[in-house]
């Protein structure tokens, strides 16, 4: 047990869990747009995988920002995919949402093997550019907590302090600006803004393309920071558990972050317990974030439906 | 375009002729089944593009998708087999979308049931006659119960049932993989011994992979149709999938009523689980066996439009598909993957409200000649 404790409490092991909070986070973000402007967005899984194979196609052919731009742009067309279907179709975006996750899944290994000429389920043949790191190896020179910070927060991928960044923008522009106000009405109680002439769908149709493009930067962080290249299925679930995430946080972008964060330490924990523990099965390993969002989301369902009842709302 | 123009109003006229009274069923049910014949024949196009554009024998490849299934007495059977799995997961789907809950969790009770049919299968019951129908039973309990799971929770604690199904559906796999390859599976093999013949479905057509399965499909179909259409349980559930504000004020406890509809759903998850590691295809018990299979349903209950009667009906079609693009992948230069590209396309197609073109419509209405609006 102690060396678990000095595991987790140790600078490296923060280090992991920024790493594997960073996807997270991006997708948590795009899931949060798009469920407070009234659209739960199923299908963050399925966009990551997309943003993930676009990322890597581009990547080998041009430089890596190019294949984050591709990861992002492949993201913002499935959201305007999603927004068509939904607000002109008038399908519901449940459904929309799986019918883009069952494109994804088999979609992305199809494009895999035609743009490799064969290959299925790995890009081995098509190395992938990577997310440059950001080096603040010179933090070191603080005396007393200056190699601390290093170990902490030197060498992370470029987009985890986008990521950061974008937890301040998203708070800003829903909380702060018009644009936000507009949204967070249009999912509340899409009459009201009707009536005072905001163009509802017009919002609407935005969330989701942010929201699919923050899920596609996910993609770009995963398949070119965290993995190099892309793996059929790589998102392993983690756009679901993004959805579970935006609950988890109440639908706020700084509870959000914590919820993220969380669920990245837990997948951060299944990184570093084979090697600790070897006894251990793998598959307990892997089912642990999986476990931890089913706990936190009857917990936080609980707590949330407590509050109304206290509150006299029937649930 | 153009030509998927002339076949589609023919579908919905055929089934309104001689029907001249205005909302009648028969003119509905045309407008759905007109829309899902736009969305295959849209579909089947799309397909032809990409094939068009991937294959260096395009011909070849599409003769073989869209006739090799029929081609053989062998792949007519696992083409029925297939058939008879997609309509219970169909079925599975079908029934919690109607109580309009999205509830994803076929996936996981396939895993459990297969695994609770293992367990029986391979204990000393198993070799017994009463074997496989205490395996298939089994199956059904343990499916029901992880169908129960997250109904309960989501009415006790309303946690979404969307985010706890899908993470039922991770952990169940895992539950699998560590009990095969930790006790079960013998050092280094990834799949357990082989079933006994008494806990086997016994095959129906020989040399095929027609088994009971499809019985228990064609039960399951009845049932379900009877428990929605004919039972006050079924009249509550589809109340409450309509209007649930409205079945409150009529005195449905739909919380009730939501639980019992997931936990019957995840028994039929459950019933496939035993069809898919019972049945002649598998015989024992394999790590990931059911590879992404059961989310297949959802595509059946959405065409079907969550009807029990239809479901089996875009099984087959969906089978045919499925089996046909397998062949493709095995014979030509085309990766069987391109369906689910277009299952995606008939998924939003068919969820659409106006999935029928303007000009496709007005076609339409003038065929009916004035028979409806």
């Amino acid at each position: 047990m102690n060396e678990l404790l000095l595991t987790i409490f140790s600078a490296a092991f923060l280090a992991t869990v920024i790493r594997t909070s960073t996807p997270l986070l991006l997708a948590t973000l795009g899931g949060l747009v798009a469920d407070l402007s009234g659209a739960l967005n199923v299908a963050l899984d399925g966009i990551m995988l997309i943003g993930c194979l676009s990322a890597v196609i581009a990547s080998h052919y041009a430089p890596w920002y190019v294949g984050v731009l591709a990861g992002i742009g492949a993201g913002a067309v499935v959201g305007v995919i999603m927004a068509f279907f939904h607000l002109r179709m008038k399908a519901d975006v449940v459904i929309v949402g799986f019918a883009i996750n069952a494109l994804a899944v088999g979609g992305t290994v199809f494009a895999l093997s035609i743009a490799t000429g064969g290959d299925k389920g790995t890009s081995i043949n098509l190395p992938s550019g990577a997310v440059p790191a950001v080096d603040l190896s010179f933090l070191g020179v603080i005396p007393g907590v200056g190699p601390v910070l290093v170990a902490i927060f030197s060498g992370h991928s470029l987009l985890s302090w986008v990521a950061a960044l974008l937890v301040f923008v998203v708070w800003y522009f829903l909380y702060r600006t018009p644009w936000g106000l507009w949204l967070r009405a249009v999912g509340e109680y899409p009459a009201a803004p009707e009536a005072a002439g905001i163009p509802v769908n017009t919002v609407r149709l935005w969330a989701l393309i942010v929201s699919g493009a923050l899920a596609g930067l996910a993609g770009a962080q995963l398949a070119m920071f965290n993995f190099i290249g892309f793996t059929a299925g790589m998102t392993s679930g983690r756009g679901f558990i993004a959805l579970g995430a935006v609950l988890l946080g109440a639908r706020h972008p700084v509870g959000v972050l914590f919820a993220a964060v969380l669920f990245g330490a837990f997948d951060g924990l299944t990184t570093v317990l084979p090697s600790l523990y070897d006894w251990i099965p793998p598959e307990l390993i892997r089912m642990i974030p999986f476990s931890v969002t089913i706990i936190a989301l009857l917990l936080f369902s609980y707590r949330a439906q407590r509050a109304l009842a206290l509150r006299g709302v029937k649930a | 375009m153009t030509d998927t123009a002339a076949p589609t109003p023919a579908a919905p006229a055929a089934s309104a002729a001689g029907n001249m009274r205005p909302p009648s069923r028969w003119s509905l049910a045309g407008r759905e089944i007109g829309r899902a014949v736009v969305a295959l024949l849209v579909a089947l196009v799309a397909t032809l593009i990409i094939i068009f554009f991937v294959s260096k024998s395009p011909v070849e490849a599409l003769g073989t998708l869209l006739t090799a299934p029929f081609s053989k007495v062998r792949t007519i059977g696992t083409w029925a087999d297939e058939a008879a799995k997609l309509t219970v997961t169909g079925l599975a789907f079908g029934l919690v979308f109607q109580a309009r809950q999205f509830a994803l969790g076929v996936q996981g009770q396939v895993y459990l049931g297969a695994l609770a049919a293992t367990y029986v299968a391979l204990s000393p019951i198993g070799s017994t006659p009463l074997g496989m129908p205490i395996a298939v039973l089994a199956a059904m309990v343990v499916g029901g119960i992880y169908g129960f799971l997250p109904g309960i929770a989501k009415a006790k604690l309303g946690a979404n049932e969307i985010v706890s199904t899908l993470m039922l559906n991770y952990i169940a796999i895992e539950i699998v993989n560590y009990v095969i390859l930790h006790g079960m599976a013998k050092a280094g093999l990834n799949y357990t011994d082989n079933f006994p013949a008494t806990s086997m479905l016994p095959v129906l057509v020989d040399r095929t992979r027609i088994d009971l399965g499809l019985v228990f499909a064609i039960v399951a179909v009845l049932a379900t149709w009877f428990a929605l259409y004919r039972t006050s349980w079924g009249l509550k559930l589809r109340l409450v999938g309509h209007n649930p504000r409205f079945a409150e004020y009529a005195g449905i406890r739909s919380n009730v009523i939501m639980v019992s509809a997931m936990t019957v759903s995840g028994a039929l998850g459950g019933l496939l689980g035993s069809m898919l590691v019972q049945g002649q295809a598998f015989g024992k018990l394999q790590v990931l066996f059911e590879g992404g299979f059961a989310f297949e349903g959802v595509l059946v209950a959405i065409v079907a439009r969550n009807r029990p009667l239809a479901v089996p009906i875009v099984a087959m079609f969906y089978a045919y598909l499925r089996q046909g693009a397998q062949l493709m992948n095995i014979r030509t230069d085309v990766p069987a993957e391109v369906i689910s590209v277009v299952a995606a396309l008939i998924i939003l197609l068919v969820a659409s409200q106006f999935g029928l073109p303007a000009w496709i419509k007005r076609g339409v209405m003038r065929n009916r000649a004035g028979a409806t609006r």
